[in-house]
């Protein structure tokens, strides 16, 4: 086979599922209860056709449901399409379920060949390869031990030194790279990449799109059982997290008008003047509550108070407060979190050097950061009211989280303007 | 014919699946693999007592006329019910992973027929030991036998497994069905005592003509007659050939109907 062959060539295929709203598979059922054999059909696949070519490594990447999984199993011939045509050449090894027909009374050595001959490999085939896949798992100890007295970890290394070391011409792999420890997967993914180099096409379906960036050469964004697009890896990534931020952020719901936090539970009718002095300061919200946060909103551009924003996008933080009694000087803060409660970035009209009269009524104070800095990640904001001196009046602590997304895979918690020059 | 050769490519596999069960089968018991030839013994230590003490017959050594037929046929009834649920009992392994599905009832009538094999080890110690002996030329016939008995079982159980997946009343059907075809079959009793107008009947059976081969090379230690072994051969056939294209056209959606 020459390097730019077709090998893998889908043509148009579809598939439809029964769904049935109460499956009777018994002849009582069956002939008692005839109307409720009812089934939803579902189109699965509505006609998606891609190429492969050999050596390449092509990865399919789309939300749950989107027909990824199914296209995988009509490729190792588990399921059969209703229309259209695969064509695959070569032979085709698996990497869907790991340790298949493990017996757990039986030794390792054992269920590699049971293992590896549900694989279609012969015993001439697996004693060949018996040494290497028992090095490749570095379980060279256990190996005669029972696979009942492995840990999940080694029972999953043994499965997978199986799986890759069986030699195709074609690979398919759905979502189970994450076995094992790191340095086994780095292991795995070097051996991945030297069956690849020597020929081996690849075909991977993850959730984990910075595998798909690292190791596929193109990539086909399935949605709905139609293909979005396919092309170079980082493009199709980067175009269908843009889709999925775009439907993340359209489909958050406006928060309940009582946004507290669940664990708040001091309504604001509840405002009774703390005059004892005594701050319990490890409560999630405290202060002697001369003046009082009634809430707090996180405005978009759009001015809708959500939970959702997108990186280098206008966020304003309105505060809602209340005075019971009045005060000479009011300095409220605001603070960005890390969930486990790591301090991002606070600031308060104190150090900023804005100075609030002192006012017996309600009022809002808003703070406008006109492009959000922090990068795609979950966060937690705080909102606080203090005196001249520091003391609290009232402090939220986890006021609320919300999410930022991003289509840029950067580190860290902030974006730092850059340019690179080479 | 591209599936025949595939399913020798998944020989190794159709091993492993036999030996896990034969192992498995009675793993964590004290007697461990013992129970193989313990439980055709117990059997025989049962029928011995039962027939010669309470339901005397006129049979001479009615526990070897009984134990040679029966052993046969345990397989042959093991492959119809067992067989037609081993499709639905591997599901978790078709659901998840290719190989061709013919594998499993395929494994699944090879390991109930070596355990036959193993339990005429003990079929021929009793025939040593009691006395009865052992005509060399009939037992040349035996593997022929058991090579016709075991296409009609494997051609059942294709058909079966494949159907099973579809409809899962078969296999409780089956549970019937086979207790009606045993006692259609000349096991317990001699055909000579069968009815003239039932005679048909029973020669359509395959069954029959296979268990009065056994009997005629173990019991009788003559070479049987070759004319009923011929008609279960074709019988045979057909269904191995019947099962063969009707299992290929069902496996199709065995993955979406498990």
């Amino acid at each position: 086979m020459t390097k730019n062959e077709t090998v893998i060539e889908v043509k148009n295929i579809t598939k439809k599922f029964k769904i049935y709203m109460d499956k009777g598979s018994q002849l009582k059922e069956r002939l008692l209860f005839h109307k409720r054999n009812r089934y939803e059909e579902r189109e699965v696949l509505k006609g998606i056709s891609f190429q492969v070519k050999k050596g390449e490594a092509v990865g399919l990447i789309g939300h749950n449901g989107c027909g990824k999984s199914t296209t995988l199993k009509l490729l190792t011939k588990i399921m059969y399409p209703d229309s259209g045509e695969i064509i695959m050449k070569g032979r085709i090894s698996s990497l869907i379920e790991l340790g298949a027909g493990f017996h757990p009374d039986m030794s390792g050595r054992e269920n590699i060949y049971t293992n590896a001959s549900i694989f279609g490999l012969t015993k001439k085939e697996i004693d060949a390869r018996l040494d290497e896949i028992i090095a490749f798992s570095e379980l060279e100890e256990f190996i005669d031990n029972p696979v009942r007295t492995y840990s999940s970890g080694l029972y999953m290394r043994l499965a997978f030194s199986v799986a890759i070391n069986v030699d195709a011409d074609i690979l398919l792999i759905d979502e189970i790279l994450a076995v094992g420890d790191t340095n086994f997967q780095t292991k795995c993914f070097n051996r991945l990449r030297e069956l690849k180099a020597k020929g081996m096409t690849i075909i991977i379906v993850t959730h984990d799109l910075a595998t798909i960036e690292k190791f596929c050469d193109r990539s086909v964004w399935i949605n709905d059982g139609l293909i979005v697009c396919e092309g170079r890896s980082d493009e199709v990534v980067d175009a269908y997290l843009n889709f999925m931020n775009q439907k993340k952020v359209e489909s958050e719901p406006a928060p309940p008008a009582n946004n507290t936090p669940a664990t708040e539970e001091t309504p604001p009718e509840n405002s009774e003047v703390n005059d004892s002095g005594e701050i319990d300061y490890s409560a999630n919200r405290f202060g002697l509550k001369y003046v009082e946060i009634r809430k707090a909103e996180m405005l978009n551009s759009e001015n809708k108070d959500v939970r959702i924003f997108r990186t280098g996008d206008r966020l304003s933080v309105k505060i809602h407060y209340h005075v019971n009694k009045t005060i000479d000087e009011y300095v409220f803060g605001f603070g960005f979190y890390t969930l486990e409660g790591e301090c991002l970035y606070g600031n308060n009209t104190q150090i900023d050097r804005i100075k609030i009269n002192p006012q017996n009524t309600d009022g809002t104070v808003s703070v406008i950061i006109e492009k959000l800095p922090l990068i795609a990640g979950k966060y937690v904001l705080n909102v606080a009211v203090v005196d001249a001196d520091g003391t609290p009046m009232d402090f939220y602590r986890n006021y609320c989280e919300f999410e930022v997304v991003s289509e840029k895979r950067n580190m860290g918690y902030f974006n730092i303007e850059h340019e690179w020059r080479i | 014919m591209k599936t025949l050769k595939e399913i020798y490519d998944y020989r190794q596999m159709i091993f492993s699946l036999v030996r896990k069960d034969l192992r498995g089968r009675y793993k964590g018991s004290v007697l461990g693999f013992m129970w193989t030839f313990i439980n055709p013994l117990l059997q025989l230590v049962v029928y011995t007592v039962v027939f010669s003490l309470i339901l005397r017959t006129d049979i001479e050594r009615y526990y070897l006329y009984l134990f040679v037929a029966l052993i046969p046929w345990i397989f042959f009834s093991a492959s119809l019910t067992g067989g037609s649920a081993s499709i639905v009992a591997q599901k978790d392994l078709v659901k998840k992973i290719y190989f061709p599905r013919q594998v499993i009832p395929i494994a699944y009538v090879t390991s109930s027929f070596v355990n036959m094999l193993l339990s005429f080890i003990v079929v021929f110690i009793v025939i040593i030991f009691s006395g009865t002996g052992i005509n060399p030329l009939a037992v040349l016939c035996l593997p022929v036998i058991m090579i016709v008995e075991y296409m009609l079982a494997l051609g059942t159980a294709l058909i079966t497994s494949a159907v099973t997946v579809y409809f899962r009343d078969l296999e409780h059907i089956l549970g019937i069905v086979t207790m009606t075809w045993m006692y259609m079959t000349p096991i317990m009793y001699d055909k000579s005592i069968v009815p003239e107008r039932l005679l048909p009947l029973f020669n359509l059976n395959p069954m029959t003509h296979i268990i009065g081969c056994y009997r005629d090379v173990l019991y009788y230690k003559t070479v049987p007659e070759l004319s009923g072994l011929l008609s279960s051969f074709i019988l045979g056939t057909v269904f191995l050939v019947a099962g063969h294209f009707l299992f290929l056209k069902l496996q199709r959606h065995f993955a979406e109907e498990l």
